[in-house]
Parts: structure tokens; sequence; C-alpha cells
């Protein structure tokens, strides 16, 4: 695998920052790929990003999944809990009530789902982390950033692309 | 193993309870009628139950701030035309013992959050004391609050020796934190249980008897298994035409035209205590038969 | 880099002007950074008083806890009937307080009012810290607190289970899944906080926010699944936080003494947290903003709309509360119908008659907006309304008590004493404690959410795209 090399640009705004992207996409430089890009801001901006191309989110399987599990497994636990008391009923009910199974199924429902959503998304995180050292405070601040990953090659006409696009700092690595 | 026993015995783990005649078949149901009539408020009963359950004497402090541990109480009723100008005003009481009902369908057995109290096939409303934390739900929840709380650490202070001599070795004696109440003394009745067994019967109607039943100078209390149809018990429970799992009471007529006034001994003069509430009590009481503008 | 934004702002004006004292669109995002980082400074004197008179507090009640466990709930001045005291009442009265937060931050954020923006992270950290207060209470109630695990399902050699029927196993689940979650969603809406903070700050305090932001760094698919993910736990947490109160009123409704055998309780109880929530809200939004100056971002329009809300909540508890009395008085339950005479008129009348006017009629000062926007009056009226609702949680349960089914037990009256009163007053100050620490250690204002804010005030939506506004500055970039 060929070394990459990673350049980072910070803009003012979110519309100059699309326009750049637009025209690494439109550029035809080879080397990188636009899903090599990378958009970094303080805030979301979702129409900025949908120029990087298709990102789909799948959290909301894993909390549907996470939901269905535990619901079932949750009644099935405390049911089966339940069953062990057949010589200890307790006060005119069945010892298998369905009211209060469904509180707790519900619950626990609820519970599973969240821990699978927030598992989810770490996991997610850690598969997308950018594993290059670049980084400008002012993000977190007010700037946004663009960074992409590309050959070496192509790094000088993509500083092109950027510098045509009012970028107010550009850093590169090696 | 536990899921096999769920779909195994499914149909058994839905059932409510009373259902009718759901003791017919089993060996016991221990049952109690106290004739009101024949209560004298003497104490006897509530005397025995200290002596027999390992029951701590609060003292006058506590008992006036309301934490006594009488498991068996007299309550003492004034009214219904008593006229309160006497020269003893506390003439004219009625008397009514009350203790844990046994409910069949108990409101604190099924609100206990660690499960210390259930109901035994002996129809017994059980209380585990080393189960429970002592989160008091069960008092709460109990209409007719016969459940006793240990609000201090009575073994340290309750028996100043020699008198931790005299307890009962049969029973528990109960730490702080812990609920306690009426147990138709489990523990005489185990061991009347126990002696049958070997013997290869069951227990003979009279044989057992409960400490308050014993002590109680006019009979007023009777103790029985009501599974068994011959027994006292079952039989008084009979002829006051009171079932164990039904509410409310299909009695015939004879009760709404007899008057307060009645020489005939079979009156239908037996109830249960807030009845309404369907807790379905294990004891039924007889009504005070009154004179004449008692 | 002409001003092509000049013509825009004009043009943008006439729909878009901010109102006035209203959150300013034209702060710079790195005034907002600057300002609520500040608030995480080394603490003035004033401080760490009341951090150590609140330590003494909650110490006092770990005193009389202490003296308690070990001589039994007898000290107290617990006695049969009246077996639940102040702990259960003021148990509750905490967990209704957690549900503002919930409120603010998942059901607002569903609505899309951006008003909760600056003022939903503090409100979060009150509901987390609420449930952890409430926690305490339903140990200390317990007569063997050293067996309270019974209550935990775990596998044990004697395969005891808890009993599931019960309501307070249902309460134990119902808060363990409600602090858990509540836990979770603070602090992951927190995490692009957390990464500011990181960068600015240095030292040991550099390393602890490192690992509490888990390498965020604001691209745009750590972005997309935040998002996605914080919307899917807004909307699971809002079931569960209607659940948990619920539940906690089923402690009450599915028991069947008089007074407290009313469909209509979980519902109720839901009404009074959000109630006594939102009141808190307004208090600790008074003191925040004094204390760290956040006038620019918790403005008085936010303040008034919070003390709108408030009154709305207050009409729906009112609405529940008197629909409570009605369907008693004029039912066939003479049981419950005595215990509604009993509250009016008997021993407690006078706390029952404050709780109603408290509860029902000081909120109509909220409809005023003198009242409103006179930041003193609401301080006292929002600690009037908490009071109200701790009123209302004691007269839930001591008239049952006192004034049951059985009339040979009934009791003039009960009243709390000293070992109950301080660790309540514990209860407070262990509060206190944990929420000043968190606004030390955490941003209570959440700074993204009001970049946002912000942003999206200054730049409509359908001129954005066609004209470049400036994102992070007032004034028109200059290079």
């Amino acid at each position: 695998m060929k070394k990459k090399s990673y350049i980072l640009a910070l803009f003012a705004d979110f519309d100059v920052a699309a326009h750049s992207i637009a025209a690494l996409r439109n550029s035809s430089i080879k080397g990188f790929k636009m899903k090599d890009v990378t958009l970094k801001s303080p805030i979301d901006h979702p129409e900025c990003a949908a120029e990087l191309g298709d990102r789909p989110v799948y959290i909301q399987l894993f909390s549907a999944m996470g939901a269905i599990l535990g619901a079932s497994l949750g009644f099935l636990a405390i049911s089966s809990a339940q069953a062990n008391f057949l010589r200890q009923p307790r006060g005119g009910f069945p010892l298998i009530p369905i009211p209060p199974n469904m509180v707790i199924t519900y619950e626990l429902f609820i519970l599973t789902s969240v821990f699978f959503t927030i598992i989810a998304c770490y996991v997610v995180f850690a598969i997308h982390r950018v594993k290059s050292t670049l980084y400008s405070a002012e993000i977190s601040v007010d700037k946004i950033g663009i960074l992409v990953k590309a050959d070496p090659e192509a790094i000088p006409g993509i500083k092109q692309i950027f510098s045509t696009h009012h970028a107010l700092e550009i850093k590169e690595s090696q | 193993m536990s899921f096999d026993n769920l779909t195994a015995n499914w149909s058994k783990l839905r059932v409510k309870r009373p259902q009718p005649d759901m003791y017919k078949d089993a060996p016991y149901k221990w049952a109690m009628v106290i004739d009101l009539d024949a209560c004298t408020g003497c104490n006897a009963c509530t005397t025995a139950c200290y002596a027999e359950n390992n029951l701590p004497v609060v003292g006058k402090d506590r008992f006036l701030a309301g934490q006594a541990m009488h498991w068996l109480r007299i309550e003492r009723y004034w009214g219904e035309g008593t006229e309160h100008t006497q020269e003893f005003p506390e003439q004219g009481a009625q008397f009514l013992p009350m203790m844990c009902q046994q409910c069949e369908a108990a409101p604190c057995e099924i609100v206990c959050p660690v499960g210390a109290t259930h109901h035994t096939p002996d129809g017994l409303n059980s209380q585990v004391y080393n189960r429970c934390i002592g989160s008091r739900y069960c008092s709460a929840n109990c209409p007719y609050k016969v459940r006793y709380f240990n609000w201090y650490n009575y073994p340290e202070t309750a028996w100043a020796s020699p008198l931790e001599q005299q307890l009962n070795p049969d029973v528990t004696v109960r730490s702080k934190g812990v609920m306690e109440k009426c147990t138709f003394c489990v523990q005489r009745l185990t061991e009347a249980k126990n002696k049958a067994r070997t013997e290869g019967r069951t227990v003979r109607d009279g044989e057992v008897v409960t400490a308050c039943a014993q002590a109680c100078p006019t009979s007023a209390i009777h103790f029985g298994n009501l599974a068994d149809p011959t027994s006292t018990v079952a039989r008084m429970w009979m002829a006051q035409q009171v079932e164990l799992a039904a509410h409310p009471q299909s009695k015939d007529e004879q009760r709404e035209k007899e008057g307060p006034l009645d020489e005939n001994a079979e009156t239908l003069r037996g109830y249960r205590i807030l009845e309404e509430l369907r807790t379905f009590p294990s004891v039924v009481y007889l009504e005070r038969i009154r004179s004449s503008e008692a | 880099m002409s001003n092509p934004h000049d013509e825009t702002e004009i043009a943008a004006e006439p729909r878009f002007v901010p109102k006035p004292k209203d959150i300013d669109s034209d702060i710079a995002w790195a005034e907002i950074n600057g300002d609520v980082l500040r608030s995480l400074e080394r603490p003035r004197p004033l401080f760490w008083v009341i951090f150590f008179g609140s330590l003494g507090l909650f110490l006092w009640g770990v005193y009389c806890e202490i003296y308690q466990y070990n001589t039994g709930l007898g000290v107290a001045d617990l006695e049969n009937p009246h077996v639940w005291g102040l702990y259960i009442a003021t148990f509750i009265f905490w967990i209704g307080m957690s549900h503002s937060g919930t409120l603010l931050s998942a059901i607002l954020h569903l609505m899309h009012a951006d008003w909760r923006k600056p003022i939903y992270r503090f409100a979060e950290a009150m509901t987390t810290f609420s449930l952890m207060t409430a926690g305490l209470f339903v140990l200390v109630h317990l007569g063997r607190v050293w067996q309270f695990y019974y209550v935990v399902a775990y596998p044990s050699e004697r395969w005891t289970w808890p009993n599931f029927s019960s309501p307070l196993v249902w309460d134990a689940t119902a808060i363990g899944s409600y602090l858990t979650t509540s836990v979770i969603f603070l602090y992951f809406g927190m995490i692009p906080d957390l990464a500011i903070c990181r960068d600015k700050a240095t030292g040991i305090r550099r390393l602890f926010y490192r690992a509490m932001s888990v390498g965020w760094m604001g691209t745009d698919r750590q972005w997309a699944n935040f998002r996605i993910t914080y919307l899917t736990i807004a909307c699971l947490l809002i079931p569960l936080a209607v659940s948990v109160h619920s539940i906690v009123a089923t402690d009450f409704a599915v028991s069947q003494q008089p007074g407290w055998h009313t469909t209509s309780f979980p519902p109720y109880f839901v009404a009074g947290a959000l109630y006594s929530g939102c009141a808190a809200i307004i208090t600790l939004f008074i003191i925040l903003r004094y204390t760290f100056r956040f006038e620019q971002y918790m403005t008085i329009p936010i303040l008034e709309k919070l003390c709108k809300l408030t009154f709305a909540i207050s009409m729906v508890w009112t609405y529940l509360n008197l629909i409570e009395y009605a369907s008693v008085w004029y039912g066939t339950d003479s049981f419950a119908k005595q215990a509604l005479i009993y509250r009016a008129t008997g021993t407690y009348a006078g706390w029952w008659w404050a709780m109603n006017i408290l509860g029902s009629i000081v909120p109509f000062t909220l409809t005023f907006k003198a009242m409103r926007t006179n930041i003193p009056a609401m301080m006292i009226v929002s600690l009037l309304l908490n009071l109200g609702m701790w009123i209302e949680r004691f007269m839930i349960i001591s008239p049952t008590f006192a004034h049951g089914y059985y009339p040979w037990t009934w009791i003039d009256g009960w009243w709390p004493n000293w070992v109950q009163v301080g660790i309540i007053l514990g209860s407070f100050g262990w509060f206190t404690m944990l929420f000043m620490l968190f606004c030390k250690i955490f941003p209570s204002v959440s700074m993204y959410e009001v970049k946002e804010m912000v942003y999206h005030r200054r730049a409509p939506k359908k001129h954005r795209a066609a004209h470049a506004q400036p994102v992070g500055q007032a004034q028109p970039d200059p290079s």
C-alpha cells in the first residue's frame, strides 16, 4: 500500500467549504477518493456534508435489534424466575401475572435499546477514526476544516483547489 | 431448567386464587371462628400470644407512641346506644380480638419487594423473617393493619436476664427491621403435623390449638382445619353459611327476617371483617347478640 | 471577499430582526466558547462557602442516618399504622424533580424548540443528580438497609428472586433504567463540548477532557451518527421518563388503601413531576445566570417561555388534582370520600389547603408579564411552587395512613421529628454539592447548541444556500 499523506484546510464558513468540496469532486486529480474526504466543523451541517456523497447511518438498526432482544429476553427471564415459586403463591394473583411482567419488560426493552444504540455509535466512531494527527483547535471554535487523505502526488493539486477557494490556513503532513 | 419448568406448568402458573373448593382435597386449611358474644375482653389471649411467640413488651412510652408489638389485639368499641354519662364511662364496650386474618387473597403478599410473604399450601400467610428487608409495604397495604414492625432491636433490651429463659425455643426472636404478625402459631401446627405424619394420619380436630384459643376462658376462639368437614370450625362456617372463596356470600333470608332479638341459636351472625375488599379472610367473627338497647 | 453579505444582511433583516434582549444573533462563536469556558475557571470564595455548607448539611444527614441505622427506624417516630414517613414523600419529590431535564432536552428537542438550547444542559444534570438523591432515600427507608440487594434480580444459590409483582421492584427497574439512560444521555450530549474543553485545557485537565471526549474531531460522519444517536435516545427517553413516575405512582395506585386507589394517579404524578421540575429549572436558571454572568445566553425571553411552560403544566396538574376530588366526591366509594373529607378538614387540613393554594393559585402569578420578567419575584415563586409540590407528596402519604379502612387504627396525625428532617436536609446538601461540582467541571451551557441557535437565527435556511454568510464572526471576514 502506498503511504498516504494528509492535507487539512480551514475555511471561514460552510458555503465556501461546500464549494471546495464540489470542486474536489469535479476535479480530475487522481490519487484520492471522495470517501477519504472528511469535513470537520463545530456544528452539524447536513447540507454541506451532503456534498461529500451518501454516507448512510445504520444506528437505528441496532436500536431496533436491542429493543426486540431486550423485550423478549426480559419477559422470558422474569417469567422463568416467577415460575420457581409454584409452592409460594402471592396475593391471589397468578404466579406469572401479565401486567407486572409487561411493566418490567417495557423498562428493559428501553434500557437494552439505549445500550445497543450507544455501543453502535461508539463502534462507528472507532471504525471511522481518521488516523491523522492533523487537527486545529480552531475547528472547535468557529472554523470549518476539510481533511483529505491522498497520495503524495495528488497533494499539490488539492492544495491548489483549496487556495483558490479562500482557505484561511492549509496544513500538510507526511 | 427454568424454561422447561415454565412451559410444563404454564396453566398452573396462571391460576388465580382463591378458587372455589380449592381446599377440598387438601389435608389442611387452617381457619378460626371468634365468638364476639363470648369475648369478655380479658386479654388472656393476648398474653398467651406474647408468651408463645416471644413478643417483646415495648414499655408504656413506646406503646403510646404506637410502636406496640401485640400480634393479637383486643379492640374496644362503644356506640350503638351506649350512654357515656354513666359512672364508669368505659362500661358497655364491645370487644373484638383482631389478628392477621390469613387472607386467601392477601393484599400484603403481592407487594413485598423481596417476596418475604406468601401463601402456604396450608392456607396460612407466611412471613419469612430472614428475607424481609423492612420496606413496610405489606403493612401499608394491609386493610386491618395487623402487621407489626420491629422498630428497635428488642432482643437487646426486652428480656433482661433471666427473662430470656422463658422464651419459646420453637420461635425465632426477631431483630430490628423485620415485619412480623400472627402466624396461627405455626410452630405448634408444624409439630402436630409432623407427629401425625409419623403416625401415618392427619391431625385430628382439637389436637392442635393456637395459644390464644387455648388460653381463652370463655372459649370464644375456635381454631381448626376447614378442609376437614367434621371439624368444629368447618361445621361453624357451614352453619353460618360463610364460604371461604366467595364474595358476596349467598345467605338465605333468615338473617333479614330476624331482628336483633333472637333466641334461635342458629341465627346467622357470622361475618368476615372488611369482606367487601375481597381479601377472603380465614377468620369468621360471630356478631354479638345484643341485649335490648345495649 | 468583498462584502456580499452586506446585501444579504439587508435582505434578511426585515424578517429576522432578533427580539430585544433575546439571544443576540450577533454573538461570535469564539465569544460563546470564551463565556462558557470562563465558568469552568477557579471558583470564587463564595462557591466554597456554599459548597462546604452543603457538605455540612449532608454530613448532618449522614449522622442522623447512622443513628437510625444503629438504633432502628423507631427513632424516626414512625408507628403502626403510619409506617411510611417523609422518606417516601421526599423520594417521590426527588424523582419528580428529575423529569424536567428530560422534558427540556428530549421532548423540546423533538418539538424543535430552540429556546431550550442554552438551558437544557444544567437541567439534565439536575435530572441525574435528583435521581441519585432519590436513590439514597430508598436505602434510608428500609428496615434492614444492609440487605437492600435482595431487590435486585441476581441468581442466588437459593433460587430466590425478588417479587416482580411488587411495585417497588418496578420502581427499582424503572429508576435504574432511567438513571442509567439519563447519565448516558447527559454524557453523550456533552461530547462535542468536552472536545472544546479539551482543546482549550492545559495540564491534567487536558488529559481528563481528552479521555472524556473519546476522540471527537467534529467530522461529518461523527456528526451524522451523533445526531441520529442523540435523537434515538431522546425518543427512547421520553416514554421511559413518563413510565418512571407512573410506576412510582403505582406504588400507591395498585394498593387498595382509601385515598390511593385511583387510576388517575399515574398521570397525576407525572404532571406533578414536570411541574416541580420546571419550577426547579427556573430556580437554577436564575442562580446560574447570576453566578456565571450568562445574561447573554439565559435571556429573559427564555425565562418567560419557561414560566409559560410551568404555568401550562400547573394547569394540567390542577385539572388532574380536581378531577381526583370530583370523581371521589361524586362516586360511591364511601371509604375514599371519607379519606378526602379527612384531608380537607382533619389534622392535616392546613397543609392540604396550603398545597392546593401553592399548587393551583400561586401559578397564576405567572400570567403577568411583569412577574415573569422580574427575577427576584420568579425566584420566590419557583421556590413556593416546589414547596407546594413537596407538600403534595406529604399529603398523599400521611392522611391515608392516619385514617385508613380500620377505625380502631386511626391516629390523630403524625409529624416528623429531627431524624427525618435531618436526613431530608442532608439530601438537599448532597444534591447541591453534586450540582456545584458539575458546574465547575463540565460546561453548564451547551456551547455547540448555542452556536447552532445563533447560526440558524442569523441565516435562514433558504438564504444560506444562495448567499455566503459569515459563520463564526460578527463582522465580515476581513481576509
